[in-house]
């Protein structure tokens, strides 16, 4: 049986996000639990004159690889797979998991080398996009893992994950242009912005984003999208704010995190939970301890907290900011090899100043928009 | 198969068959199905050093490719799959199917495009593989399709698979080198004979094979194994020959083929099933109607027929020929997108002649020979 969500997800992603074209060169990476959706992907790709093919791999790999391999063995990256990423024009991955916590007893250190090894890899990937010539969406593919952590049965994960995509719908893709439309609006309505004030409970910060450029994501590189995003002037942050989220980077979890900024820095941090654990991210390097963004979350059928930041990032009615890396298309200049969001819910307390100016109330913006607003109902 | 079974055959497949050494590139493809088995392989690759890379393989991304897509799509190959077998050290393949029927109502005219776009791709793997550039091996993990195929239930066809393998053995890898010898004097012997005449039910096949080289086949290819097999002079073989077991290729079946071969070519056929798809790739190209393999099967421990070729080939007491592909490490010249195994049981009723000579009857080589 094949679910008619999975196939209006799989077209959205093929003819919407990336746009394949005749001849197209088209792989579809993910872990083999995700066999439906990259079916679907790959026939979708077929159809529109593409040349896909599917890059599965198996739960249990990068766990062996971390704990039998050497030094050598982590951080090797094969030649052909760095001349297969020159070779792509299009990509997508997604993101399935049997367990979450697969890499929940891996030696960090160990674990780090890999992830950095890695990495050198994705950072050509996105050079590559940057400059045009690949196009990339990430998605995901729903399983009692990502369900178990939303603490959800598949089923209402599957009826939650499909609705935040609009895949629920008979045309999906009509839905993202018309919200794409409305996120661009809102971009450009920030874009004379020099700074924002966060306030709420045990929250006043301060972020300038003077001369940054906001960018929509409008389902060209996630699926499901939906959220506004810049990154801030390095040394122009000052305040105190508190994330009612827990806070998760490579699978652990940091409780209440309240952090005080003071020229952009981060000057204290505490957390009701893996403390310890916070203090070493923020130490990791120079840029850890700075803002790489700062974003607004706008797709409003995500409602809840699910443990998976490619949708919580996106829960409607909150803001998230990313201690680390920033993002050069938005202007942004800072470098760390973190990139850790941070989730603060302003959905029924707190509001947003724009130069002084309340923009945002109870989870969503106060002035409406020329274009339709359709994806913003509270 | 129980757990241990995986374990052994992992153990085999790395530290025998592909005897990975440190830095070597090691590509392992298979089906989801295998995920035990990849993952003890795996590790074991990972404990000689080497580096594994993990390509799982869908069987219907190939359905969908034959039925939706256009030619130029059929006859694409990724420059990647390409690169990866120059670069590849040892390529491991574990054959672990859903549904072995998945291709069954394929277009056989757009399945021969698609081959034939692939050729290259196999002509590469054979000629590194020759040139001792690379090691490579096909095994199988058991599955529910093959299961049934082989008229079994998956534990039996699992326990099936084991012994065929000879993992029952107490020492699995010593089994493969006793068996290994075994089978280098036979080949050594054939290699001093030129002419070869068969005759079995609906057989009757002479073909040459002096200043070919006689391969004994001994578990690194192929897993199980347990052959000899020779690339016969391509314009010399002569008679008719009669498959005597369904033969499944690219989830077709064709059963009781009978074919007549004059100067080395093909020029009649005869099936009761599967007739069409067989003339289809007879057409395949130049070399898909000449005889590119000939072989002796002689693995004992595999008795019974389960509709598999990795397995009914080895059967001991068997013969089998291909059409198509020969491998160049036995001097065969023959060149085509085609490579398709059809085995004649020998088992009752039949007699090879080398030379003149009898030398084997009813599935064995008489006694004394070597």
């Amino acid at each position: 049986m094949i679910d008619p969500r999975v196939e209006r997800l799989a077209e959205l992603v093929v003819n919407y996000s990336l746009e394949v074209g005749e001849g197209q060169v088209v792989r579809i990476d993910g872990f083999d639990v995700a066999t439906p959706l990259a079916l679907a992907i790959y026939r979708e790709a077929l159809r529109a004159g593409g040349h896909p093919y599917t890059n599965l791999t198996l739960d249990g790999l990068h766990e062996l690889l971390v704990k039998h391999g050497s030094d050598d063995q982590l951080e090797y990256v094969s030649p052909t797979q760095w001349r297969e990423i020159e070779a792509l024009d299009a990509q997508v991955t997604i993101w399935s998991e049997v367990n979450t916590r697969s890499f929940g007893g891996l030696d960090e250190r160990r674990h780090g080398a890999l992830i950095a090894a890695q990495r050198a890899l994705s950072n050509r990937r996105w050079e590559r996009i940057a400059a045009g010539e690949l196009r990339w969406c990430g998605t995901l593919h729903p399983t009692n893992g990502h369900a178990q952590d939303a603490d959800m049965s598949l089923r209402d994960y599957e009826a939650f994950y499909f609705a935040a995509c609009h895949a629920d719908t008979p045309d999906p893709a009509a839905y993202w242009r018309s919200l794409s439309a409305t996120l661009n609006a809102r971009a450009q309505s920030l874009a004379a912005v020099r700074e924002l004030r966060i306030l709420g409970p045990d929250t006043d910060l301060r972020v300038g984003v003077g001369g940054r450029t906001w960018i929509a994501a409008d389902g060209k590189y996630n699926l499901p999208d939906g959220e506004v995003f810049t990154s801030p002037v390095e040394t122009e942050t000052e305040g105190e704010i508190r994330f009612t989220f827990p806070a998760i980077f490579s699978g652990r979890e940091v409780e209440d995190v309240q952090l005080r900024f003071e020229g952009g820095r981060v000057v204290a941090a505490e957390a009701s939970r893996g403390e310890a654990y916070l203090r070493e991210l923020l130490d990791l390097d120079e840029g850890a301890r700075m803002l790489g963004e700062v974003a607004f979350g706008l797709n409003y059928e995500i409602d809840r907290f699910t443990r998976n930041i490619l949708l919580d990032e996106k829960i409607g009615g909150t803001m998230h900011l990313a201690l680390g890396a920033g993002f050069a298309q938005a202007g942004g200049a800072n470098t760390s090899a973190l990139h850790w969001d941070l989730i603060c819910d302003l959905r029924r307390e707190g509001e947003v100043l724009a130069d002084g100016e309340r923009v945002w109330k109870d989870g969503s913006f106060v002035a409406p928009l020329d274009v339709a607003v359709a994806g913003e109902r509270a | 198969m129980p757990e241990r079974p995986v374990e052994r055959l992992a153990e085999v497949a790395v530290s025998y068959s592909t005897r990975v050494q440190p830095g070597d590139l090691v590509v392992i493809e298979s089906g989801p199905l295998a995920a035990p088995l990849v993952r003890e392989i795996y590790r074991r690759v990972l404990e000689a050093g080497g580096h594994p890379l993990v390509h799982v393989a869908l069987e219907e991304t190939q359905e969908a490719l034959l039925r939706e897509g256009s030619d130029a799509q059929l006859e694409f190959v990724s420059p990647a799959r390409r690169e990866e077998i120059e670069a590849a050290d040892v390529r491991i393949v574990l054959d672990a199917e859903e549904n072995t029927r998945t291709l069954f109502a394929a277009d056989p005219r757009r399945q021969a495009l698609h081959k034939r776009a692939r050729k290259p791709l196999g002509d590469r793997l054979f000629e590194r593989s020759a040139a001792g550039e690379l090691r490579w091996l096909v095994t199988l993990y058991p599955t529910h399709a093959a299961a049934q195929d082989a008229g079994m239930s998956l534990a039996d066809y699992a326990e099936f698979v084991y012994r065929a393998g000879l993992l029952d053995e107490d020492d699995p890898v010593g089994a493969w080198r006793a068996l290994g010898e075994r089978l280098d004097s036979v080949a050594e012997w054939l290699g001093r004979k030129d002419e070869l005449h068969v005759l079995a039910d609906g057989t009757d096949l002479r073909l040459r094979v002096g200043g070919r080289r006689w391969v004994a086949s001994r578990g690194f290819e192929n897993f199980p194994d347990g052959e000899v097999f020779t690339g016969p002079v391509e314009t010399s073989v002569e008679g008719t020959v009669r498959s005597s077991f369904p033969a499944a290729y690219q989830g077709r079946i064709v059963e009781e083929v009978q074919l007549r071969f004059e100067a080395g070519e093909v020029v009649a056929v005869e099936a009761t099933r599967g007739r069409d798809f067989l003339e289809e790739m007879l057409a395949l190209d130049e070399g898909a109607r000449r005889m590119g393999e000939f072989a002796f099967g002689m693995n004992e421990a595999i008795t019974r027929f389960t509709l598999n070729t990795l397995f009914d080939e080895k059967i001991g007491g068997t013969m089998h020929f291909a059409l198509g592909k020969s491998y160049p490490e036995t001097g065969g010249v023959n060149n085509s997108a085609l490579h398709w195994d059809l085995v004649c049981d020998l088992r009752q009723g039949s007699e090879v002649y080398a030379d003149g000579e009898l030398v084997y009857r009813d599935g064995r080589f008489l006694d004394g020979l070597f």
